[in-house]
């Protein structure tokens, strides 16, 4: 589960856009070498972020670090981390004891000893994850070195220590249509390495082949009978598989936006802010970058205004606003802004639809099929029990 | 749908909203493409506005637009007898009108914030006043300060022609207490505007800021992508708004936010402070007895979008 459940306020530093790994469905087309954080750039950012708590009067922060790969620039990270620490116990600051350092790393450096000392001085703040897609097959059909090299093994080796230092450590697995036939064992190899959250998208990008729908669907019906029938679901979870999406959805009352960019703040090496990552150039095919300030003259508001009233209607079609599967189905703002016919963040991206539709179709099977083994075996009051107080 | 079509009948026609025009260089439409502008509009039966320039325009030019029912919209400056919309592009302007031989003309006056505080006290005109403040975007705090005290003054101006048994209409007053919904500009929607390079365009403005900003052709019509952001529905701060008379100005709005469909804080405050002067001067006529049938509730913000959660 998100820590603080979703509440906190998001603060990304893109500290390098260099990364080991040339990932063939990666969304960052503009990587390179060139463009590293000073650390008087990322103090400029803290500065401008602690001085103004009016603007920022979440309760809680995430100091999120990406790249390209964040490990890279652990030197500089350490500092910043450090620099944040005694900023807000000197500004009293009501983030204080009140923040995690968010990771999100290929894993291919988590071993090296100055990785390890910056994990120990701030454990208890710390939130890693790492990206594993599944079987070598899968992991390296996507998630390869410059040199066209596979990185699974270089990553797998890793995830032994990186599950004794955070055991509930979940992955993040990205599908995209050349994955779809191995999604059902690299759910299960995932499982089998002993991670028990599976967090897995299809990706929002427009590329999607005729039948990919039935293809996923069948992937998920297996994957779902395996699950029920060896029992994972008492300890491991898939995100593919949540039970309340699905349904229409309440023009008034089911209103919010999916996506939190505006809620969220990045900033880049040259003290460019963002209203996500998704928004820098390096992330966008077709757009210009949507700066909405820097760190020298501070977030232009009225550039804001448009991703904090943003709703579901709004952005969408009137065939997604009426569509009776409409729960669950997600949208990135950034991608909507890319891929939409004007230079806008209103125009809602449906490339995912089909794919969408067929997660429902797969996930009212699995439901239906794991509510009447639990009813026969006489445990299904329990587990609902158990499920709500998880929701709750 | 659209009711209306403008034509700039030159790249140098006046200005009539917030927009400026910057071109100096004259570049008169073509007569083929303003007959092809014409029939469309008769097509489609749209209300033609032909908006001037600031020298006489070919006699051909005129034949032609007296052919069907229309608008004239041009500057002070050319004296044009047969105008029904009068632009000003100055208070000083403005001040030299003789305004009591003109009150069947709308008045536009374009002028800047100070400007029109320092000479709001000149604005007594018994007929109808479109005042356009043309620097929204950059007002602060003090700006809405004087902005407050410039309504003040206007209010105090309205009701002594009222007071003489005059009916004057100032967009900025009135407007909002006659109006039971937004009244915005609609450009997109409503209207759609013909420049002298035979394109169309969402209005003036987006011609004149980039000429490849176009959404059709006379051959091909009209094309507007994400048109549905140019729908009151589709705007997500003003669709709970009360501020009816604001003009909406889409222009504006994709220039201070990036999205044509949401306004800056800028344009909220400004259209708040005219819905609560319209308020004061509505609850002043109300004690002398008028519109008292109307009623605009008191609010406690001046932009919507800090209380978008209440909404």
């Amino acid at each position: 589960m998100e820590w603080k459940e979703g509440h906190a306020k998001s603060i990304t530093f893109i500290v390098t856009k260099d990364c080991q790994l040339v990932c063939k469905y990666c969304y960052l087309v503009g990587k390179n070498i060139s463009e590293r954080m000073s650390f008087e750039t990322a103090k400029q950012a803290i500065d401008y972020i602690l001085s103004n708590k009016d603007l920022y009067s979440e309760s809680s922060v995430i100091w999120d670090f990406i790249g390209g790969e964040p490990f890279l620039e652990i030197d500089l990270i350490d500092k910043i981390c450090d620099y944040i620490k005694i900023q807000l116990y000197e500004k009293q600051h009501h983030w204080f004891n009140s923040y995690r350092f968010s990771f999100s790393t290929n894993g291919i450096n988590y071993h090296e000893e100055k990785v390890q000392n910056f994990i120990r001085k701030n454990h208890n703040h710390l939130s890693i994850g790492i990206t594993i897609d599944g079987t070598q097959t899968k992991h390296d059909l996507n998630r390869i070195y410059k040199s066209g090299k596979g990185s699974y093994d270089d990553v797998a080796r890793n995830i032994p220590l990186w599950l004794q230092q955070f055991p509930h450590g979940g992955t993040k697995v990205t599908i995209s249509s050349p994955d779809i036939p191995y999604i059902k064992e690299s759910v299960l190899h995932l499982y089998s390495l002993g991670i028990k959250e599976v967090n897995i998208n299809c990706v929002f990008e427009d590329v999607w082949q005729e039948n990919d729908d039935l293809l996923f669907e069948e992937q998920l019906i297996q994957l779902a009978d395996v699950i029920i029938d060896s029992e994972y679901y008492k300890e491991y979870a898939c995100s593919f598989f949540t039970e309340f999406i699905g349904k229409p959805m309440d023009k008034v009352r089911e209103n919010q936006n999916w996506c939190g960019a505006g809620m969220m703040l990045a900033v880049d090496a040259a003290g460019m802010f963002y209203p996500c990552t998704r928004f820098v150039q390096y992330s966008l095919r077709n757009k210009k970058t949507a700066i909405i300030g820097n760190v020298h003259e501070g977030i232009n508001q009225n550039l804001l205004r448009p991703y904090l009233t943003l709703n579901r209607c709004t952005q969408s079609l009137q065939e997604c606003i009426e569509c009776e599967v409409a729960s669950g189905c997600a949208w990135c703002q950034g991608e909507n802004y890319d891929a939409a016919e004007t230079n806008t963040i209103y125009q809602r991206a449906t490339a995912i639809c089909k794919m969408h539709k067929a997660r429902v179709r797969t996930n009212n099977y699995y439901w239906n099929k794991l509510y009447r083994k639990l009813e026969l075996e006489g445990q299904r009051e329990n587990f609902e029990k158990k499920e709500t107080s998880v929701i709750c | 749908m659209l009711q209306y079509l403008v034509i700039l009948l030159d790249d140098t026609s006046v200005s009539y909203c917030h927009y400026e025009n910057p071109k100096k260089v004259k570049r008169l439409i073509s007569l083929s493409d303003l007959k092809a502008g014409i029939l469309f509009a008769m097509k489609q039966n749209l209300m033609i506005q032909f908006v001037y320039p600031d020298y006489e325009i070919p006699a051909e030019y005129q034949k032609e637009i007296e052919t069907i029912d229309h608008h004239k919209i041009a500057p002070q400056k050319i004296q044009l007898k047969n105008a029904d919309v009068v632009v000003f592009n100055s208070c000083k302007e403005f001040s030299t009108e003789k305004t009591e031989e003109n009150k069947d003309k709308i008045f536009v006056l374009r002028a800047n914030g100070k400007d029109v505080a320092r000479n709001v006290s000149t604005f007594a005109h018994d007929g109808r006043l479109n005042i356009i403040i043309t620097d929204i975007e950059t007002f602060t705090e003090n700006d809405f300060s004087l902005y407050k005290e410039t309504l003040e003054q206007l209010k105090n101006t309205v009701k002594e022609i009222f007071l003489q048994e005059n009916s004057p209409q100032v967009n900025l007053l009135t407007d909002r207490i006659l109006l039971e919904k937004m009244n915005n500009c609609n450009a997109g929607i409503e209207n759609i505007t013909l420049a002298p390079n035979g394109k169309f365009y969402i209005c003036p403005a987006f011609y004149l800021e980039d000429e490849n900003d176009t959404v059709g052709n006379l051959t091909n019509c009209i094309d507007i992508k994400n048109k549905h952001l140019y729908k009151l529905s589709n705007a997500p701060i003003c669709q709970k708004c009360d501020a009816y008379q604001c003009k909406r100005c889409v222009w504006l709005n994709r220039k201070t936010t990036r999205e044509v469909n949401t306004p800056s804080h800028e344009q909220c405050v400004v259209a708040h402070l005219e819905r609560n002067a319209s308020r004061n001067l509505l609850l002043d006529l109300q004690q002398l007895g008028a519109w008292e049938d109307k009623s605009i509730k008191a609010i406690d913000y001046f932009d919507p979008f800090e209380v978008k959660d209440k909404f």
